[in-house]
This record gives structure tokens, C-alpha cells and sequence, in this order.
């Protein structure tokens, strides 16, 4: 009898063996490869290319998204036509390009109107061209509120929530102050609290989603918005447009090689000219570039000179 | 051919199977159904929830990676590393199951990563985001189990690729807890199932051990057992079957034995008969005939001294002569029949002139020991002893062939034992003739008759030997005597 039960206990101990085979069986996907995650080695250092590239910063007059993607058209067609990569920079405030273009770290920049006037008075930054835009090398600053606000005037955005851009910005912010200093206000005794969006098509979105009561934006990044969103038509209201100013321009630092000057601004100038320049321009909203004299800046000029406002600094 | 290997096959396997105890085999059914039942069980449980949980894990992994991609354009067009570094750490923390977070630039050069001090440089190569694809995920094997790799194209791949690793990590510790407690379930189960089985065998195997026991007190000749019938099932149908067979069994066990009582009586009396009937001639031969006989004789010779016709002489001397043979066959006959001496003198007398006027006729050499002692014993004894040394020496000159004859018969504390043998040619049962067997039937049944024993031992080689035990105690003495 007891030999008898030593076949089944047999049969149980590899059913039992089975079983714990089975609950341990291989995960449903199959590995693709084998990475050993602990060999932990120092990351190559990126040789630097024997062709220096074009460096081209973009102020952050829309989102550094926003910009990548408008200005890459253009960017590419520097380059095709300098025959030279180009490398895009960007920097979350105004202030840190203008850095970047007075130490020569890049050859040019689209810059904020202000930006060009603080930066020539430190370091003496050059006008290289600058956009024209429906015809004309101006463009305005207006102040929208959200579409079911009940504000008619600036006036009424007192004890309302604001929306700057970047501090350097003349349009987002100096304009606004400059109409409060008429009104011998300021942002700070004005509104009850204000705060940067470093771009002007995230103060539009503020406004529209309704997280600011008010903000004043640049008319070129406001129109060249409502074309691409139609949504915002409807959210958004503008209460006050400014007379024209200088429109942003195209800058270079003060150390430019005069080769590198003359080949960017017959590039820049002649770009409306060739299918390729018109396609880069078009996606900018820009009909050509065109020169610019200083005397376009003097109204934003003698503004800035008014406020006297510590420039550089985010919260005075 | 193949039909033989099968037929050879499912032999075999009925040999083995047949050879396990019911015990065994309802042990073996109860539990081999549940472990297969509990495996298929756990096996489709855990590959199921491997499955979903991988899915899962997969899809956390793609909303991560898209979460980070898109956190991540402006700080990289900014390029401000740092919040980049920051996010990428803010991710492993809040994300349990995220193994690493890092970030290639288009030349595929690691911007940021969640490593620390190095880089696992192969890491790289291994996932590749198209600037169209939506993600793409890629399984990799590490000494650390297996980790979901997550691509996903930022600002269309044309500023990097954002890169994350899932860890399969708590999809195992699920899985190994989810399997702990199947496994427990089981292991309560297989004891649940193990009771049972105890159980069902017990109830299965109690009334056939039942039926056995009761099966081989029957065959020992006790027919009063009888199975209580335990439920009305196939097996309590078998015991009332057997209760009914044992009955009958019983029943006609009775009326066998009745009927050999009836025909042990009738054979006594038969045999208490003859030996009367047998008495009876022998005496009426001796007394009537032989006396008869004796006066013709006298008659006869006072004829031939009165007669002097010579003519006659003769003729009466032949008369004489016949009639003095016809005497001594009358005489033979009467001792064959009965011998006086029997009656008068005792079985060891009696076997002693048996023994010698045997010796005489058959020619045989004959070698006698009787030992009854002083004391004479039971009639019916000496009687049944008595005829069946007269059948077998019969037996032994009409059948064995025999040169010697040996016979014993010696009276011990409680028997008589009579041994006869000779070194004839033996026989077969089988083989007899029908007289002969019934002979040999007869010296049984005579012996049985009072209790005794009558056993033969036979062989070509060395002859016959007939050995005879007949219990004498005090009291069958005294009833018979």
C-alpha cells in the first residue's frame, strides 16, 4: 500500500512544479534589446562643427513655441542663401537678448521696439531693417479685455487684475505705464496686482481664458493671432489703440563685420523677391523688409526717456 | 502495426492504473482535477492581468512622455536648462513607475537626464521617434526587469526627442501579490479537496471492506454475516445483493447438510444391515447348512459300509468327496461373509487369520502387526477397521501388482490408526474403474462414519499407501460397547 502512493505523490510534486512554472512564466511583450541601466558612463562633450553657424536670437515677442515655428521659415532662408547653417536662439526675456547681442554671441536679432532704444543707448545697438506690415513700418499697442468684460476705457480696469509681457516691452508694458503716468497712476497704486507673461500671445490667452481683467499687446502679434485662432476674436475686446510706433526691428550688435552686415541686409531686403523669401515672409505676416532710419523710434524714444524707469529690472 | 502500439499502450496504462488501491485513485481524480483546475485558473488570472497591467503601464508611459514633451519646447527654446532638469526630476518623483526621463537634441546629444553623475550611453540608440509619429515605445530588457521606452518627437522632432522609461517594477509586485494570494487560494483548496477525498473514500470503501470481510468468513464455511446496506446507491445495491446471496447460501447449506446426515444414516443403516444380513447366512451356513452337509456326510459313509455292491462304491466315494468340498466353500463362505472369529475373539484374531488365508490365496508375502491391546475395541470399530483391510487387500490383488504388503493397525491413547501399503504399480483416481472408486469411496464413508479419517497416498513408483485414524474415547466405547 505504501508503495502504491509513491506514483501519485510523484504526479503531485511535478504538478506542483508546473504550477509554480506556470506563475512565473515570461512577461507578455518581448524585450526589443538590452540596456544595462547601472553602467552609468560621462556624456561626450559635442565637438563644436568646423562651420561656425549663423546665430539669429528672437525676442520673445510671441512664445518661443510660437516663434520657432513662425520664424523657422526665414530662418531657413538665411541660410540657404548665406549658405551657412543657422542656429536660433531664444531667451525668455528681452533683456536677456539684448545680452546676447551686445557680448557678439549672435550675429542679429528681432528685438522689441524698446529693446532696440535701451540697447543703442548702452551698448550701441545698430538697426540692420525692419519689417513692413500692411504696408507701412508701424504698428500699434492696444489694450484688450475679455470680451464680456464691461471696461470701455482704461480708466475702468482700476482695481482690475493686468497682464505685462516682458518689463523691456514698449507695447506690453511701457506704453500701458506711460498712459497711467497721464493719468498720474502708476501699475502698482493702478491695478491690484499685475504680473509678466514674457510674451504677447500669452497675454492674449490670459485675457481670453480670463485670468487677467486687461493687458496691453503688440497690434502685429494680435492681428497675426486672430488670423491663425478665430476663437479669440470672439473672447477677446480691445478698448484702446495707441498711435503708431516704430515697428520692432532687426538688429545687430555693435561689432558686426561689415561683410556680414552688407550680405544680411541685401538678403533680408531682397527676400520678398525670390517664391521661397515671399513663402518665409508670409508666414511672419511680414509683406518685406525695408530701412529704417532712428528718427521712426523718436516718439518711443522721448516716452522712454519720460517713464525714466529702471529698465532692466522685472519688478520695480 | 499502429492499432497494436495503441492496444499495447492503453493495456499498459490500465495495468498501471489498475494497480493503485480505490483509495488512491479517488485521491489521485479529486486532486489532479483541482490542480489542473487551479493551474488553467492562475495561468489565465495572471496572463490576463499581465496584460492589462502593461497595457496600463504602457499608456502612463506614453501620457508622461507626451506631458513632458510638451513641458518641455519652451524651456528647450529658451534653453533653459535648469527648468528643464527640474521637470525632468519633478517627473521621476511624482511618477513612481518612471525609471528615467532625459531629453535628445535633433543630433540625438543627451540635453538633460535623470542619471545623475553618467549616462548608460547605449540607452540612446535603442528608441527612435519619427517628427511624424504620435510616440513610439520600444521594450527594453535591463538588469533591472523590463523597462517601456517612450519617444515622443518635440516641436516635430526638429528641436529633440523627449525620452522616458518605465519601469516594470510595480507591475511585477502586483503580479507576484496577486499570484501569492491564487496560490494561497489553491493551497486552501487542495486542503478542502484532500478532506473530501478522505471523505468520499471513506464513504466509498467502508462497506466494501464490509463485503470483503463478510466474503471471507463465508468462504470459511460462516454464513451469518451480513452487510449492513449503508445507502441506496450502486454499493448498497451490491450488499443487498450479497446479504441475498449469502442467505441463500445459508439456505442451502442447510438442506446439504440435512441431506448428508439423511444419506450418513441410510449408509449406516445399510451397512449395520448388511453386516446383520451377513451374520445372519454366515451363522445359518454354519449352523444349518454345514450341519446338513455333516449328516449327508454320515449318511453317505454308512452307505459305503452297508453296501456290498461294489458297483456303487465308487460312485459314493465321489459323492463323499464332493460333498465334504461343498462343505469347506460352505465353511469359506461363512467366514468370508462374517468370521465368527470376529465376533468371538477380536479384530486382532480376526485380521490375523484375514491376513493369513489372504496370504495363502494371493500368494503375496505379507507382513501383519496388529497391536490392539488387552482391552477389545467398539464393535462398529473393529467392524469398520476389519472391512476396509479386507477391501484394500482386495484392492491390492486384484489391481496393484504388488510382491509385498505391509499392515499396521496399533490402538493409541485416544485412536486407532491402520496403515496398509504395498509397493505395487499405484493407481490414478481418475483412472479407476467405477467399482474400484466406489471401493475406495465406501472405506471412506466407513471410516468418516465414526468420526475417523481415511487418506490415500499413491504413486507408480511406490505403490499405494491407505492410512486410517479412528477416534476412540471412553464414552463411544461404553455407548457402543
Amino acid at each position: 500500500m505504501e508503495k502504491k502512493y509513491k506514483y501519485p505523490n510523484a504526479c503531485l510534486h511535478l504538478l506542483f512544479l508546473f504550477l509554480i512554472t506556470s506563475c512565473i512564466s515570461s512577461p507578455a511583450t518581448q524585450p526589443a534589446a538590452y540596456v544595462d541601466l547601472s553602467n552609468l558612463q560621462p556624456l561626450p562633450t559635442p565637438v563644436d562643427d568646423e562651420i561656425v553657424p549663423l546665430r539669429i536670437a528672437i525676442a520673445a515677442v510671441i512664445s518661443p513655441k510660437g516663434s520657432a515655428e513662425s520664424y523657422g521659415p526665414l530662418l531657413d532662408y538665411i541660410g540657404e542663401q548665406l549658405d551657412r547653417p543657422v542656429e536660433r536662439v531664444q531667451r525668455r526675456t528681452y533683456a536677456e537678448v539684448n545680452e546676447l547681442v551686445e557680448s557678439g554671441e549672435v550675429d542679429f536679432a528681432f528685438v522689441c521696439t524698446s529693446s532696440y532704444i535701451i540697447g543703442k543707448s548702452d551698448f550701441g545697438m545698430q538697426l540692420l531693417v525692419a519689417p513692413q506690415v500692411n504696408g507701412e513700418a508701424v504698428y500699434r499697442a492696444k489694450i484688450i479685455v475679455p470680451a464680456d468684460s464691461t471696461a470701455e476705457t482704461l480708466e475702468d480696469l482700476r482695481g482690475k487684475v493686468f497682464a505685462f509681457t516682458d518689463p523691456m516691452s514698449f507695447s506690453g508694458r511701457m506704453h500701458p505705464t506711460y498712459l497711467l503716468h497721464q493719468m498720474e497712476e502708476t501699475p502698482e497704486t493702478f491695478f491690484a496686482q499685475t504680473f509678466f507673461t514674457y510674451s504677447h500671445d500669452d497675454a492674449i490667452y490670459a485675457v481670453a481664458d480670463g485670468l487677467a481683467d486687461g493687458a496691453s499687446v503688440d497690434s502685429l502679434v494680435l492681428d497675426f493671432l486672430l488670423k491663425r485662432d478665430t476663437n479669440i476674436g470672439s473672447k477677446i475686446r480691445v478698448i484702446h489703440t495707441s498711435e503708431p510706433f516704430g515697428i520692432p526691428p532687426v538688429v545687430v550688435g555693435p561689432d558686426i563685420r561689415p561683410k556680414l552686415l552688407a550680405q544680411l541686409k541685401e538678403i533680408l531686403l531682397n527676400a520678398h523677391l525670390t517664391p521661397e523669401g515671399q513663402a518665409a515672409l508670409e508666414a511672419l505676416d511680414i509683406d518685406k523688409f525695408v530701412v529704417i532710419g532712428e528718427e521712426a523710434f523718436q516718439t518711443v524714444e522721448e516716452i522712454l526717456s519720460l517713464l525714466n524707469t529702471c529698465y532692466t529690472c522685472e519688478e520695480e | 502495426m499502429k492499432s497494436k502500439y495503441w492496444q499495447n499502450l492503453w493495456e499498459n496504462f490500465w495495468n498501471w492504473a489498475g494497480s493503485f488501491s480505490i483509495r488512491t485513485k479517488i485521491f489521485g481524480i479529486v486532486l489532479g482535477s483541482t490542480i489542473i483546475l487551479s493551474l488553467t485558473f492562475t495561468f489565465q488570472v495572471q496572463s490576463a492581468l499581465l496584460t492589462l497591467l502593461e497595457d496600463e503601464s504602457q499608456e502612463q508611459g506614453i501620457s508622461i512622455a507626451r506631458d513632458v514633451a510638451a513641458h518641455a519646447t519652451d524651456l528647450i527654446l529658451i534653453n533653459d536648462l535648469y527648468a528643464l532638469h527640474e521637470l525632468l526630476s519633478e517627473t521621476q518623483i511624482n511618477y513612481h513607475d518612471v525609471r528615467y526621463v532625459f531629453i535628445l537634441d535633433p543630433q540625438g546629444n543627451v540635453l538633460v537626464h535623470t542619471f545623475g553623475e553618467g549616462f548608460p550611453i547605449g540607452l540612446i540608440g535603442v528608441n527612435f521617434a519619427d517628427p511624424d509619429d504620435y510616440q513610439n515605445t520600444t521594450v527594453l530588457e535591463t538588469e533591472e526587469g523590463v523597462v517601456w521606452d517612450v519617444a515622443v518627437p518635440i516641436l516635430g522632432g526638429k528641436i529633440g526627442t523627449a525620452r522616458v522609461g518605465i519601469s516594470d517594477l510595480s507591475v511585477r509586485q502586483t503580479r507576484s501579490g496577486l499570484i501569492s494570494r491564487l496560490i494561497l487560494t489553491i493551497l486552501i483548496v487542495l486542503t478542502a479537496s484532500l478532506l473530501a477525498a478522505t471523505g468520499l473514500t471513506w464513504i466509498l470503501t467502508r462497506p466494501i471492506f464490509g463485503l470483503v470481510s463478510a466474503a471471507q468468513q463465508i468462504a470459511q464455511g460462516d454464513f451469518s454475516p451480513r452487510v449492513a446496506p449503508w445507502a441506496h446507491d450502486e454499493i448498497g445495491d451490491l450488499a443487498e445483493a450479497f446479504n441475498h446471496m449469502a442467505e441463500e447460501l445459508a439456505r442451502i447449506n442447510e438442506l446439504r447438510e440435512e441431506r448428508e446426515q439423511l444419506r450418513r444414516q441410510l449408509f449406516e443403516g445399510v451397512i449395520v444391515a448388511q453386516e446383520e444380513e451377513r451374520r445372519r447366512i454366515a451363522r445359518e451356513l454354519h449352523d444349518s447348512t454345514s450341519q446338513s452337509l455333516t449328516s449327508l456326510m454320515i449318511g453317505l459313509r454308512n452307505l459305503e459300509e452297508c453296501c456290498d455292491n461294489p458297483d456303487f462304491l465308487p460312485q459314493i466315494e465321489r459323492l463323499r468327496g464332493e460333498t465334504s468340498k461343498t462343505l469347506e466353500d460352505v465353511h469359506s463362505l461363512a467366514v468370508q461373509l462374517r468370521p465368527a472369529v470376529l465376533d468371538d475373539l477380536g479384530l486382532e484374531a480376526a485380521l490375523g487369520r484375514l491376513v493369513e488365508e489372504w496370504q495363502e490365496r494371493s500368494n503375496i508375502s505379507t507382513d501383519a502387526m496388529v497391536h490392539i491391546g488387552e482391552d477389545r475395541l467398539p464393535g462398529d470399530v473393529e467392524t469398520t477397521l476389519y472391512r476396509i483391510v479386507q477391501e484394500a487387500m482386495t484392492n491390492i490383488s486384484k489391481h496393484a501388482k504388488a510382491d509385498s504388503v505391509s499392515v499396521l493397525v496399533e490402538r493409541r491413547k485416544d485412536d486407532v490408526v491402520a496403515i496398509i501399503e504395498d509397493n505395487g504399480i499405484g493407481f490414478e483416481r481418475e483412472k479407476m474403474p467405477s467399482d474400484s472408486r466406489l471401493g475406495l469411496l465406501g472405506m471412506q464413508e466407513r471410516a468418516e462414519l465414526l468420526g475417523g479419517k481415511l487418506t490415500v497416498e499413491s504413486s507408480a513408483k511406490t505403490g499405494t499407501s491407505i492410512f486410517v485414524t479412528i477416534p476412540i474415547d471412553d464414552e463411544t466405547e461404553i455407548s457402543r460397547g
